[in-house]
């Protein structure tokens, strides 16, 4: 048993000595690092060991959550004591206890969470890794006005265990890695900034720097005089790194609050249509070294692969076992872990290049949706092209529309998913989008 | 469980932990023992509770308490940062020790002993959380669910929560400042589903402060209500409106969301600092209207954003950032204040001891103009009236900023007309300041708890504006 178990443990065996008829401990353990670096500068360094435990009460039947940055015993006491006889003031919730323990789990597949070189890491590796970011970008950027690029660097490793009265025990931890960088140019009286962040599980799993400091330059640059073209409809491209913003505007009224409470434009939609027969969207918690793996989930269920739309079909809500109880239906998937759409052959010129126009939208400004209607207004930036020629960076401009009638007009998706969040997905292209400028 | 204020003499709440100041003493020399300019130490204990209504059941409370010490030292522009949860001496010093690494050789900075200073009170409170039992917020969300219920036949269901929170947060310098501050806060919050013919829309009100039970006073909680329900029974009626370039009036109060991020987050001087804010070297300089002043008030008593010291136990202050349309400052933390040569605004400020202070808005605030209200609406004949909002976003060198609009109405011929909802309004932040050629004398400021998020930290703060006519924004509607 190790110290996190241990810990979890006595903290469950408290809560149920004050009173609780059930306890669930939930503990993590993390150590984590970033660097920033401008201008050869090391503008901040940042270290931390942090320890954290969420507690939830079954009390006479009655339900309270908690949490705690103090985890030791002769402070928890009071803590929980007060939060045990507060909540006997609450009113019973029958769909708030603990699965059978036959029912709860944990994935057998190896998902490679864990990068043992994490170990090895050294404040000189670190800064060795920085300074080749700034190197590259350096060079990348050379041909341009640059006012200032930011860069970072950062990795983290988390131990988490979850414990329950009725015997569930379980626990793992992960690495993480990541950098980026911030660039801003100069563009007359304006200056145009741009980003790129990448994280990953394991090190090697990172790009190059090279492949980082061309991409930010790219987007940076492509900024430059860019302005809001004539309003319209016409076809988007939602470069792989921006489409979870329309890939998230849809599964959130597909969550189990949103369905219970009926405020979700997705309430009767299981088993139809509602989008194009050709978008296949997939929950994969197992994807090995994939950021948004696990093997259980916040119900403490072993941990699956499920189809959320398959051919444009909506297979699930997805319910939590909270919800899935208030709605009388078996749980699904209570938090979407990697988001994947099945990429194509096509790159993502190959989609455009016979578009008489098209914006490429690299990013979004603001905006918002409404989870009953189904109806979204986002500000976007990107690039306007026609005919697959670049005519000229895009801003101040917004997308809107329905979110049901956007993945009915999406066409096709690229080659290219993109492997740096728990969002897998490549660029998607979607047709007649209400695009509005000058 | 909530943090009660202290009543005993500054810089004795830490003590009871272990926390004297010989040991804060031992922990600063610790974190300069590389070098360094400056270093501090935020120590911060904090509580809050929520309950919540929902399905006409007060079945979920929730409480979270969060204890530790955050040590920042400053080498020039350079930031060596680590905290810990742990308040062991050992622990601290480690930190200490972390931190350190940041400074190489630097100039020898004597650690002074800690002596109290004392800090003015924007946030007087008559009825702290603490002495209100679980009954009593029960009772207050059970009343708002009957009154919304019983205001309109329409709602068919309501959620309703109620929040409560206490930090007591103690800044050691290393010249020696030591200050100690309670900051308390809460918010009410409901959120009503209406159905009519065969259509279904909810609509939210929030209010909040730094307050106690008081706060929630008759009126407020009629308006809290009222306003929930009548947003939801307004987006039955509202429409997306039509997309493309047009005039924006945009309400008293709420559409400060406009100043926060086409001007505020601008002028945060770490921005400037690096020169990479659009306006960036415009001190001084014409940036608006001669309508238009700006201020960024820690003093606003009572409000979200009103603080006693800041975070890294600097004075705060009523900062006129434009006035009469000229640029006069920037909002300073220290190292952004130490740069420019200034004194520092009070403005830095962070989420928890687990961040290092930045420079952050607290109240920011558009005054009053000459025009009325119905004056500016009446000059408008075809335009879009801006009157409550969710969210917003900004590119800082760029300028270009967006507000989420969820009520408005389109303008025609000078009259509000037919209601609008779900659209974003993008513009540039200088490009709009000069385009604000009408500025209301019915400055208000809002009641809503907004939260500010900035490099992965949000931070309470209010604002507010007098209604103020834009010439032209982007307007993200339908067809």
């Amino acid at each position: 048993m190790n110290n996190l178990e241990q810990t979890a443990l006595e903290i469950q065996a408290l809560a149920l000595e004050l009173g609780a008829e059930e306890a669930a401990v939930s503990i993590s353990h993390s150590i984590s690092t970033e660097l920033t670096q401008r201008e050869s500068v090391l503008e901040k360094t940042q270290q931390s060991n942090s320890l954290g435990v969420g507690i939830e009460l079954l009390v006479d039947g009655k339900f309270s959550g908690h949490s705690a940055s103090d985890v030791r015993l002769q402070s928890l006491k009071p803590f929980l004591q007060r939060a045990i006889d507060a909540t006997r003031f609450l009113e019973p919730d029958p769909h708030r206890a603990l699965p059978e323990l036959q029912e709860m789990g944990f994935s057998d597949d190896n998902i490679e969470a864990n990068d043992d070189s994490w170990d090895l890491q050294t404040p000189e590796s670190r800064r060795e890794l920085l300074n080749s970011v700034e190197a590259s970008s350096q060079e990348a950027s050379s041909h341009l006005d640059v006012r200032s690029i930011t860069h970072h660097v950062w990795d983290s490793k988390v131990q988490s265990h979850v414990c329950a009265s009725n015997g569930y025990s379980q626990g793992w931890q992960r690495t993480s890695f990541g950098m980026g960088g911030e660039i801003t140019l100069v563009d007359n009286d304006r200056l145009p900034e741009a980003y790129d962040y990448r994280s990953a599980r394991h090190l090697s799993d990172l790009p190059t720097v090279q492949e980082l400091s061309t991409e930010l330059v790219k987007r940076g640059e492509s900024r430059i005089k860019s302005s809001g073209i004539a309003s319209g409809k016409m076809p988007i491209l939602l470069r792989n790194f921006a489409a979870r913003k329309i890939i998230g505007t849809f599964l959130s009224p597909l969550q189990g609050t949103a369905i219970y409470e009926k405020r979700s434009c997705l309430l009767d939609k299981v088993g139809k249509q509602v989008a194009a027969t050709n978008l296949t969207i997939v929950d994969n918690p197992l994807i090995p070294r994939a950021s948004g793996s696990r093997p259980y989930t916040g119900d403490g269920f072993a941990t699956k692969k499920q189809t959320i739309v398959e051919n444009g079909v909506l297979n699930m809500h997805l319910l939590n076992l909270y919800n899935a109880r208030r709605l009388n239906r078996p749980p699904t998937i209570g938090g979407a872990s990697n988001v994947c759409v099945a990429p194509s052959e096509l790159s993502p010129m190959d989609l455009i290049k016979e578009l008489p126009q098209c914006i490429v939208i690299e990013g979004f400004l603001g905006g918002n949706a409404n989870s009953i209607t189904g109806d979204f207004s986002y500000g976007i930036t990107g690039r306007y092209f026609e005919h697959g020629e670049f005519v000229q960076g895009v801003s101040e401009m917004n997308i809107s529309g329905n979110i049901l009638e956007l993945l009915h007009s999406f066409e096709s998706t690229a080659n290219d998913v993109w492997m740096f969040s728990q969002y897998r997905t490549p660029s998607m292209l979607f047709n007649n989008v209400q695009c509005s400028g000058v | 469980m909530s943090i009660p204020k202290p009543t005993g003499p500054a810089g004795t709440y830490f003590e009871s932990m272990g926390i004297t100041p010989e040991l804060c003493r031992q922990i600063l020399q610790t974190a300069l023992s590389n070098g360094g300019d400056d270093c501090e130490l935020y120590f911060q204990h904090s509580a809050s509770n929520s309950i919540q209504l929902t399905d006409g059941k007060v079945s979920q409370a929730s409480t979270s308490l969060d204890l530790g010490m955050g040590v920042r030292v400053i080498q020039g522009d350079q930031v060596g940062y680590s905290y810990s949860e742990d308040l062991t001496p050992s622990a601290l010093l480690n930190a200490a020790r972390i931190a350190s690494q940041i400074a190489q050789a630097g100039q020898s900075l004597t650690v002074q002993s800690p002596t109290v200073h004392s800090v003015p009170n924007y946030h007087p409170v008559q009825t702290g959380w603490d002495s209100v039992n679980m009954q009593t917020r029960v009772q207050l969300l059970r009343k708002w669910e009957q009154k919304a219920f019983a205001q309109h036949n329409s709602v068919k269901r309501v959620d309703v929560f109620l929040r409560d929170g206490a930090s007591v947060i103690m800044i050691v310098r290393a010249d020696g400042k030591m200050v100690e501050d309670w900051r308390p806060s809460t918010m009410g919050y409901i959120q009503c589903t209406v159905e009519s013919n065969g259509k279904t829309e909810s609509g939210s009100y929030n209010v909040a402060a730094r307050g106690g039970l008081e706060y929630f006073s008759e009126e407020r909680q009629v308006r809290l209500v009222t306003e929930a329900v009548n947003r939801a029974l307004f987006q039955l009626e509202a429409v997306s409106p039509p997309a493309g370039e047009y005039p924006v009036v945009l309400a008293a109060g709420p559409s400060a969301i406009l100043l926060h991020e086409a001007i505020g987050h601008g002028l945060e001087a770490d921005f400037n600092r690096k020169n990479i804010s659009i306006f960036s070297s415009k001190l001084n300089q014409q940036i608006a209207n001669e309508h238009v002043t700006i201020v960024d008030d820690a003093t606003i008593e009572g409000s979200r954003g009103a603080l006693n010291i800041d975070d890294e136990g600097n004075e705060t202050e009523r900062t006129v950032l434009v006035e009469n349309g000229v640029l006069r400052s920037y909002l300073h933390d220290s190292i952004s204040a130490r740069h420019f040569g200034v004194a520092p605004t009070g403005s830095g400020r962070r989420q928890s001891f687990r961040h290092t202070p930045i420079p952050r808005m607290r109240a920011t605030i558009m005054e009053n103009g000459p025009h009325t209200h119905d004056e500016i609406v009446a000059s408008v004949k075809k335009g879009i009236y801006c009157a409550a909002f969710s969210n917003g976003q900004v590119n800082i060198g760029g300028g270009d900023f967006a507000f989420y609009v969820k009520q408005g109405y389109l303008i025609e011929n000078g009259k509000l007309t037919q209601p609008i909802k779900d659209v974003n309004v993008i513009g540039n932040g200088p490009d709009s300041l000069s385009k604000m050629d009408m500025v209301g004398n019915d400055m208000r400021v809002d009641e809503g708890g907004w939260t500010c998020g900035k490099d992965g930290q949000g931070v309470p703060v209010s604002q507010g504006m007098p209604t103020v006519r834009v010439s032209s924004l982007t307007v993200g509607g339908m067809g």
